[in-house]
């Protein structure tokens, strides 16, 4: 599975919608996700791939797209070291 | 909790429209009864300075530098992520990092819930925090959930508020075998919305000890130990019975103002006997709550607590580690999970 699908069952689950709607433009307010949704995604992301997301980095994702480039480039990183 | 010292409460300083000040002194008054040990979270000068108008030497207080503070109305999962110095997420800090045991807050509630699942995580099998709590000494024996911590709710969620709920009452109320009623319209099965209708059948088949719909009627009666409603009616219903003991008080004054004697003897009564203004909110319930499904004990106070509230909330989190309600709550929540009812 991919990154990009590991995230999108990730906020799938917790924001309750299903996976078909959420698009790499998509953002949370689209997903009607609100500010417990977004934390626990970003905990729950962390935790599937073991990385940390420094809190001015997620606060610069606009949507689902740039949330998914980030942890690609640090998955790709840890793979690589 | 470890073992060798007393139970530890981080209580967050800043938090509350009348912080530090409140704050401070209902620290205070809760270090004057010497059982648990204090951690007062936040600006350090501000606190050394409400700290220096009561007689705090000797007390099991001491402080915790926050030098950030999340305010009402900032966007809380931003807010706690651009503000690791806040004295919120300090404090809830220390209770991940084993410091204190648990943590109290009159901060933004938001905030108070997303560092909380952030820091602590949530226990498996219950998505999102609720918090319960009850209706004090005029209605000892029950509590709802959630009064507030989710306005829109999923049936399934009804389920964990349930097990939840009689986790907290057997563990901090005593009662062994908890009754859970739905709070709906009326009595009968097929009472209330779409949420209500769906949580009934999820609720019958889950195991819980399900007594069914209560009413409004029936919420001060004991009728149900647990009583299960989402957070939008919880808290609705929560602020409005809170206002009851203040308004009743008022409106008995105003009539009794052509009866000056009578008016005299209903002063003394309601006053001193039978404290009607603080009716609805009295003991370690009294302005905060808990909230469940965080793996660790927050209590949740509200904005305007006085220094009074924070002292019966620091008491009631002392009593929650003591009773070891998340030791309690784990197990209970991954049976309901493996048995698919979560």
């Amino acid at each position: 599975m991919s990154v990009e699908e590991q995230i999108r069952d990730i906020v799938s689950r917790i924001a309750h919608v299903d996976k078909s709607i959420i698009t790499r433009e998509s953002t949370f307010k689209d997903m009607k996700a609100d500010s417990l949704d977004v934390v626990q995604a970003l905990v729950a992301v962390e935790e599937a791939f073991d990385i940390e997301i420094p809190d001015e980095e997620a606060q610069k994702f606009q949507n689902f797209g740039d949330f998914v480039s980030y942890v690609e480039s640090r998955a790709a990183k840890k793979d690589e070291a | 909790m470890a073992q060798d010292r007393k139970v530890c409460v981080a209580v967050d300083a800043m938090g509350g429209d009348y912080a530090p000040e409140e704050i401070v002194k209902g620290a205070v008054l809760a270090g004057q009864k010497g059982d648990v040990e204090i951690v007062l979270v936040g600006q350090v000068d501000a606190m050394e300075e409400e700290l220096a108008r009561h007689d705090s030497s000797g007390l099991p207080i001491r402080l915790a530098e926050a030098t950030e503070v999340i305010r009402e109305g900032e966007p809380p999962a931003s807010a706690v992520r651009r503000k690791p110095n806040s004295s919120i997420v300090v404090a809830t800090k220390l209770v991940k990092s084993g410091e204190a045991d648990a943590i109290i807050s009159a901060g933004p509630s938001g905030a108070v819930a997303v560092s909380a699942v952030q820091h602590l995580g949530m226990i498996e099998g219950m998505e999102r925090p609720a918090i319960g709590g009850g209706f004090g000494s005029f209605a000892p024996g029950i509590l709802l959930m959630d009064l507030g911590a989710n306005v829109d709710c999923k049936p399934y969620q009804l389920v964990a508020f349930a097990v939840a709920g009689s986790v907290y009452a057997r563990k901090l109320l005593g009662v062994p075998n908890p009754t859970v009623g739905l709070l709906s319209t009326g009595a009968e099965e097929g009472k209330g919305n779409e949420l209500v209708r769906e949580g009934y059948h999820l609720l019958e088949d889950s195991g819980v000890n399900f007594i069914g719909n209560i009413e409004g009627s029936d919420i001060l009666t004991g009728k149900a130990n647990v009583i299960v409603l989402d957070g939008f009616v919880g808290n609705v219903l929560l602020k409005f019975y809170e206002s009851i003991g203040d308004y009743a008080l008022g409106w008995m004054r105003h009539k009794l103002k052509r009866y000056p004697l009578l008016g005299w003897i209903a002063k003394l009564v309601f006053d001193k006997t039978l404290p009607i203004a603080k009716l609805s909110y009295e003991g370690e319930e009294e302005g905060s709550g808990i909230l469940w499904g965080v793996n660790g004990i927050v209590r949740v106070a509200h904005g305007a607590c006085r220094a009074s509230h924070i002292a019966h909330g620091i008491a009631g989190a002392k009593k929650a580690v003591v009773a070891d309600i998340i030791g309690a709550l784990k197990p209970e929540l991954e049976r309901f999970k493996k048995e698919g009812k979560l």
